[in-house]
């Protein structure tokens, strides 16, 4: 057979794992028992490696939502949100959303990757300028090269670095669109928001804030860090997903510029996909105002963080970034972190790992996350997985 | 400024990426060939090389820039047209 080079690189990585014996990109959940417990390999197992943040995947009410919505609207759409694939349900979540964030009017997406993608290249185009932070989510630069517009990438979370570089473009300035994430992914760290508006303000350019993972954690009414900050009204997009702490498949965006009506149309990640399934569009409806109550459960995502953080931190591990959901572990280099993520899952413990060059820095990391479904005691057994490691702590 | 003066910083401003891989860079050298950049590490260097230069150079336009002689090429255009 004749090889496809492209495919080389791939190809010499998947090889170096089956030598290894370790295929952390490969693992099936065998069957999955609750929002936190998971058989993997016959093992029962923490799941301490999702995005489920609120533990709403098995959430009886969103669950009825789904199984009404499936037998009396079926199984799928079959076509896009601008041909035979919006139903009133589509845009009655779309008003939801707008509601719960105070903004003018909200577009959902079928997921939050195509969210990023279609925001940012309809948004900007050739000749146009996209500043992104350097840490961003691949769908963030698959956005911007989606687009064609060009591509500035400034030093993670530093709004200083920020202005320089938007210095440098002149009146083009004005023009440029930014995008930062809320909370970052792998290692947890918040951005400096305040601040990235304050840059916004100065040059009268555009910010999209992608809070996929802050969501439902952070804010009094869990509308992410924007809330917490204070500077939800200065944001003139912010990117979601259902994929996290709503526990569904799916994506968004909210704005108040009166072009959220025509953009939709213009973003061929919008229009060249089939809409999301009736079932899917009721547990989020549900999911979102379970999301906007939810004071109890983020209370306890709050406490499960602090507890991990905390317990990690005690046994001398260097963790990425204070306490949040996500509790990432710095853990040097390649190999030795695979190796600690297979001594974790069999110990019945699952977490993330991520090598370089996907990881920020030099380093590979093991990235646990929590959810409000946790139990402190599950927390504990996390904490003692990585107590047991009997290599050294990087 | 000469296209060797621009190859003679370049490097300079690679060297600390290329962690001994190739004991002599030249324009020659390639970035992710020789030197083994991974994308992550090419972006940083860009970065660099902006703040150096007090220059814009967009990812976009990375896409045939194989060596240290071609991105010394590129940035003596955005050093042309910013002058
Ligand atoms: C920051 C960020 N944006 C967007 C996405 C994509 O979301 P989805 O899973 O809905 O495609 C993710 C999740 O992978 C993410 O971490």
């Amino acid at each position: 057979m004749k090889e496809n080079p492209r495919l080389l690189a791939v190809r010499a990585v998947r090889q170096e794992l089956a030598t290894l014996g370790i295929d952390p990109f490969g693992i099936q959940i065998d069957e999955i028992l609750s929002p936190t417990e998971g058989l993997i390999q016959g093992r029962r197992t923490i799941l301490a490696g999702t995005n489920n943040y609120l533990g709403l995947t098995f959430d009886p009410d969103c669950i009825a939502a789904a199984r009404d919505a499936l037998e009396s609207a079926g199984t799928g759409t079959t076509g896009s949100r601008m041909a035979n694939g919006s139903y009133a349900a589509h845009r009655e979540l779309e008003l939801d959303l707008a509601r719960f964030y105070g903004k003018r009017d909200a577009i959902v997406f079928s997921t939050g990757y195509q969210a990023n993608l279609g925001m940012i290249s309809a948004l900007a185009g050739p000749g146009d300028t996209v500043m992104i932070d350097a840490d961003s989510h691949a769908s963030i630069y698959d956005g911007c090269n989606l687009s064609g517009a060009n591509t500035i990438r400034f030093r993670h979370n530093d709004p200083n670095d920020l202005a320089k570089r938007m210095g440098r473009l002149g009146a083009e300035a004005s023009h440029a669109l930014i995008v930062v994430e809320g909370v970052y992914s792998m290692l947890g760290d918040r951005a400096p928001l305040r601040e990235f508006v304050e840059v916004k303000k100065a040059f009268g350019a555009t910010l999209l804030v992608d809070e996929a993972h802050s969501m439902g954690v952070l804010g009094e009414k869990g509308r992410g860090l924007c809330e917490e900050m204070g500077v939800l009204g200065d944001i003139d997009y912010v990117v979601g997903t259902f994929s996290k702490s709503l526990g569904n498949t799916g994506g968004f965006c909210v704005g108040d510029s009166d072009e959220m009506e025509v953009l939709r149309y213009a973003s061929r990640p919008y229009v060249f996909t089939a809409s999301l399934p009736p079932a899917t569009i009721a547990a989020t409806r549900t999911a979102l105002r379970k999301l906007a109550a939810a004071d109890d459960l983020r209370l306890r995502i709050r406490e499960n963080a602090a507890r991990l953080h905390a317990g990690l931190a005690a046994l001398g591990f260097r963790l990425g970034a204070p306490a949040n959901a996500v509790v990432a572990v710095l853990a040097g280099e390649k190999v030795e972190a695979l190796r600690f993520w297979h001594h974790l899952l069999k110990q019945g413990v699952y977490v993330n790992v991520m090598v370089p060059p996907a990881t920020p820095g030099n380093e590979s990391l093991l990235r646990c996350s929590v959810s409000a479904a946790h139990t402190p005691e599950q927390v504990d057994a996390i904490c003692a997985a990585f107590a047991s490691w009997p290599g050294a702590r990087v | 400024m000469t296209h060797q003066d621009v190859v003679a910083q370049l490097i300079k401003l690679v060297e600390p990426y290329a962690e001994g891989r190739v004991a002599h860079i030249t324009a020659n050298t390639g970035l992710t060939g020789e030197l083994a950049l991974d994308s992550l590490k090419v972006m940083d260097l860009i970065t660099d090389v902006e703040d150096h230069y007090e220059i814009s150079v967009p990812l976009n336009t990375l896409a045939d820039i194989k060596t240290v002689g071609d991105l010394a090429s590129l940035i003596q255009k955005h050093v042309g047209n910013d002058a």
